[in-house]
């Protein structure tokens, strides 16, 4: 830009000099209102008159005079307003003090208001601001004065102290006072912090631990839990109302630590303590508790601990009460019980913590897992309810007995234990006619399979799928019968059969028996019609889970006997001998001695006896091979049909041996499986990595042991799926 | 809402306060506190010192032109103000008294541009 500056300068503010004494006039001219004003005489003087006087001062650069001229006057001035205060006696004085303050402010800002240029202009760091120069001499002739601080702090404290003890003080007063020390504060209320809120802090420390040491001994945990949350509302109160708010969390950090954090370890073991509301259900006082704990440091860890362990120490006591071991129905009843209760105290107290609910978790993990019994208990409890437990109960009750079973389910670490289990009486139920209702059976397992996917429950429905196709073929069947030719020449029995896909259904022992000649004619007129049909089937006869119907002809009356099909078997004997012993029964039907003794227990120990045993023998419930027994013609009952248990309810302890078998045999299968998973992909691994690895794969179904994987790695050694490294035998090298 | 601002400075009847420049014919030019107050910190300080000036609703200067006040006074309540190389000096150096701070940057930058 070539264009010429042609700024205009006006002609009356050439730099003009200005003589001392013209300064000197002008300083005594603002000196003098400004005693006026720290007498509270302003009406009378003209702002723009002092402006321009202090104006015109640092405009021609005079504004040393003035700067230094005020800081004098203020320091006359508050040394005499010193005097003044100091004077004054008892409570006196922290009302003089206070109007003193609170007028010397007001002037403060009249006289900035009126030096507003010299402050804009002329004031530069580390030079104090006016306002803030005022504040600062206040402080030093004043406040921090050894006349007034530590008289003033007392007092204050001692207010403090006394409005704790329940008396009415000044709210007002105590608020401007205190304030007084931030606002003489030059930076982060460094006069506040150092001369009032240490100490303060020091007494509120001091008031509380004497408060609480004594009333905790004397109260009980509850009283003593609604006295810390009044103590720590007042505090709140008394922040807002006139402490400095940065003072907040550090009071409430004091109080805290004194009220809470010293006596969490009493609170929790006191006799009227954390135990006993556990224990009592005691939900508000808990509630209260943790609200307060939460606020301390390690606080809730304590309460957790303590309540986990409560958890952990009521289940063990259940799973280990003898009669709960005897009577699964009632183990799992009490277990479900508490689990409720226990999700009560989470909800109603604990706030659903995440933490609180893990940790009792894991102590339901822990309890239960404690001993074997739980998975057939489980088992066995669903069992009975699926059999007709339900009957009185709605869908909705219904619902939640599952999910609790399917809760309890998931702490078990030995899921293929309690799956083998299931399977059995979930067979039973089926071929029994027992299940109370297949959409009940059916709900159960969908909630399993949503727990543990497809693979745990295909077997299951798998037998379900047995019995509609069994139906099908036992139809198809009926009407193969009518139009056989052979038929005409067989007296009619009504055979009922259910075909079970072998792999489905848990394998029962192998039994075998001689039929009669009449049933095995049915039966080899069944095995002709069935694998007609399907082609490449073969049918294994399995004759001990079967039933049949009897008819039973007395002197006088005729009765029908529901008998499983041995004891039909045992019972035809009589057809053709009065007396039998249990050694010809066996001979007569080829089963075994321990069958023999297990049906015909039902028949002569029930409550209706068909058969007696001669001689009477009392109280000998041992059998022995050479027993004899003979049909009891006198039979009293008043039922037509009489129904017979096949063998005791329960299942026999060689039964409950033949399930754990099958489980080892199974894991022996999953373990080999999870080993060649791990190796095909890794290629190498050390046997450690490898015992991890597995575990964690298979901790989803069972928790496998360390020997049985060793086991199964030496096996897989032998079978060239692995091998050792030469160089370092702790590797395993997968074989392709 | 400037333009209704600059309504408010013609209309007599609600002004409340005077500024009185000192010459031999004195002249008087009337505003609103309210808006000075909120606009100018030496307004401010001023009404709020309740010195003689609040008393009598009115102030005296004795440094500063007519031509320069009503410029000062349309700013207050427009936010327009016009510099150029005539006034920028006075300007600058009279808008630093009254605590205008936006308008004495501006009168500097422009005159920093000019030298």
């Amino acid at each position: 830009m070539s264009r010429k500056m042609i700024l205009r300068v006006p002609k009356f503010q050439e730099p003009k000099r200005m003589e001392k004494s013209e300064a000197q006039r002008l300083w005594l001219l603002l000196k003098d209102a400004i005693v006026e004003v720290q007498h509270m005489n302003a009406s009378t003087l003209s702002f723009e008159e002092l402006y321009r006087s202090s104006y015109s001062l640092v405009i021609a650069k005079r504004g040393d005079i003035l700067y230094t001229g005020l800081e004098e006057v203020n320091n006359h001035h508050t040394k005499n307003l010193l005097d003044k205060i100091a004077q004054a006696v008892d409570e006196r004085f922290l009302i003089e003090l206070n109007s003193q303050w609170q007028q010397y402010k007001l002037q403060q800002i009249m006289i900035h208001d009126i030096l507003m240029y010299l402050d804009r202009m002329y004031v530069k760091e580390p030079q104090l601001k006016v306002f803030d120069l005022g504040m600062f001499k206040w402080k030093q002739n004043v406040l921090i004065h050894s006349q007034i601080n530590d008289r003033l702090v007392r007092m204050l404290l001692g207010l403090i102290h006394m409005e704790r003890n329940g008396e009415v003080i000044d709210g007002a007063l105590m608020k401007s006072l205190i304030q007084m020390y931030v606002d003489v504060s030059l930076k982060e209320k460094e006069t506040y912090k150092q001369e009032f809120e240490e100490r303060f802090l020091l007494a509120t420390s001091h008031f509380y631990k004497s408060e609480s040491n004594l009333f905790i001994t004397n109260n009980s945990c509850g009283a003593y839990l609604k006295k810390v949350e009044i103590r720590l509302i007042e505090e709140e109160a008394r922040i807002k109302q006139y402490l400095d708010e940065s003072t907040g969390p550090k009071l409430i950090k004091a109080c805290e630590d004194e009220l809470i954090a010293n006596h969490m370890q009493t609170m929790i073991e006191m006799e009227t303590g954390c135990r006993t509301m556990i224990q009592n259900d005691r939900f508000n006082e808990l509630k209260l508790m943790y609200r307060l704990f939460q606020r301390v440091e390690n606080g809730l860890v304590h309460l957790k601990n303590e309540f986990a362990g409560y958890v952990r120490n009521e289940g063990h006591k259940i799973v280990n009460q003898p009669e709960n071991l005897k009577d699964p129905n009632a183990l799992i009843t009490s277990l479900i019980e508490i689990r409720n209760r226990f999700e009560k105290t989470l909800s109603q107290s604990f706030a659903n913590n995440r933490d609180f609910i893990n940790s009792v978790n894991t102590a339901f993990e822990s309890f239960l897992n404690e001993n074997d019994k739980l998975s057939e208990s489980l088992a066995l409890f669903i069992d009975k309810k699926l059999r007709g437990g339900f009957k009185d109960s709605n869908d909705q009750e219904i619902d939640v007995i599952m999910n609790k079973v399917i809760l309890l389910f998931r702490f078990l670490s030995d899921k293929d234990v309690f799956k083998k289990f299931y399977e059995h009486y979930l067979a039973k139920r089926l071929l029994s006619g027992r299940s109370f209702s297949e959409d009940l059976e059916r709900t159960m397992i969908s909630k399993f399979k949503q727990e543990c996917g497809n693979q745990f429950t295909s077997k299951m429905e798998g037998m379900f799928t047995d019995m509609r196709l069994s139906k099908d073929a036992l139809d198809g069947f009926k009407n193969y019968l009518q139009t056989s030719v052979e038929m005409g020449k067989l007296p009619k029995i009504d055979m009922s059969v259910r075909v079970l896909t072998q792999g489905f259904w848990p394998t029962f022992p192998p039994h075998s028996c001689t039929l009669p000649p009449l049933l095995s004619q049915y039966c080899d007129l069944f095995t002709k019609y069935y694998c007609h049909a399907h082609t490449g089937r073969r049918i294994i006869w399995q004759t001990n889970i079967g039933t049949a119907e009897v008819t039973f002809r007395l002197p006088k009356k005729t009765h029908v006997l529901a008998l499983s099909t041995y004891q039909m078997l045992i019972m035809l004997l009589f057809n053709d001998a009065e007396k039998l012993s249990l050694k010809q029964m066996a001979a007569g039907t080829s089963i075994s001695f321990m069958d023999i003794q297990r049906s015909v227990k039902p028949l002569y120990s029930g409550k209706y006896k068909v058969l007696k045993r001669t001689p009477a023998v009392e109280k000998s419930k041992e059998l022995s091979e050479n027993d004899i027994f003979e049909l009891n013609l006198n039979l009293k009952c008043k039922l037509h049909r009489i129904k017979f248990a096949a063998t005791s309810q329960t299942d026999s302890e060689p039964e409950r041996q033949h399930t754990r078998q099958r489980v080892d045999e199974d894991r022996k299968i999953e373990i080999d499986a999870a080993i060649v998973r791990i190796m095909k992909s890794r290629k190498a691994l050390i046997h450690n990595d490898l015992i991890v690895e597995c575990t964690k794969q298979l901790s989803s179904r069972f928790v496998p042991q360390t020997s049985m994987i060793k086991k199964r790695i030496e096996n897989l050694i032998e079978r060239e799926y692995l091998e050792r490294f030469p160089d370092d035998r702790r590797r395993y090298r997968y074989l392709a | 809402l400037s333009q209704n601002f600059e309504d408010l400075l013609l209309d007599e009847n609600s002004k409340d306060f005077t500024i009185e420049i000192e010459s031999e014919k004195p002249i008087y030019l009337r505003c609103h506190k309210a808006i000075l107050n909120c606009r100018s910190d030496y307004f401010k300080a001023l009404f709020r010192s309740k010195m003689i000036e609040s008393q009598q609703g009115k102030v005296v200067l004795h440094d500063t032109s007519k031509e320069m006040m009503e410029k000062f006074l349309k700013y207050i309540y427009t936010g327009k103000i016009e510099i150029n190389e005539e006034n920028a000096v006075e300007i600058l150096i009279s808008s630093r008294k009254f605590c205008l701070d936006q308008i004495s940057e501006f009168a500097a930058k422009f005159i920093k541009q000019r030298i």
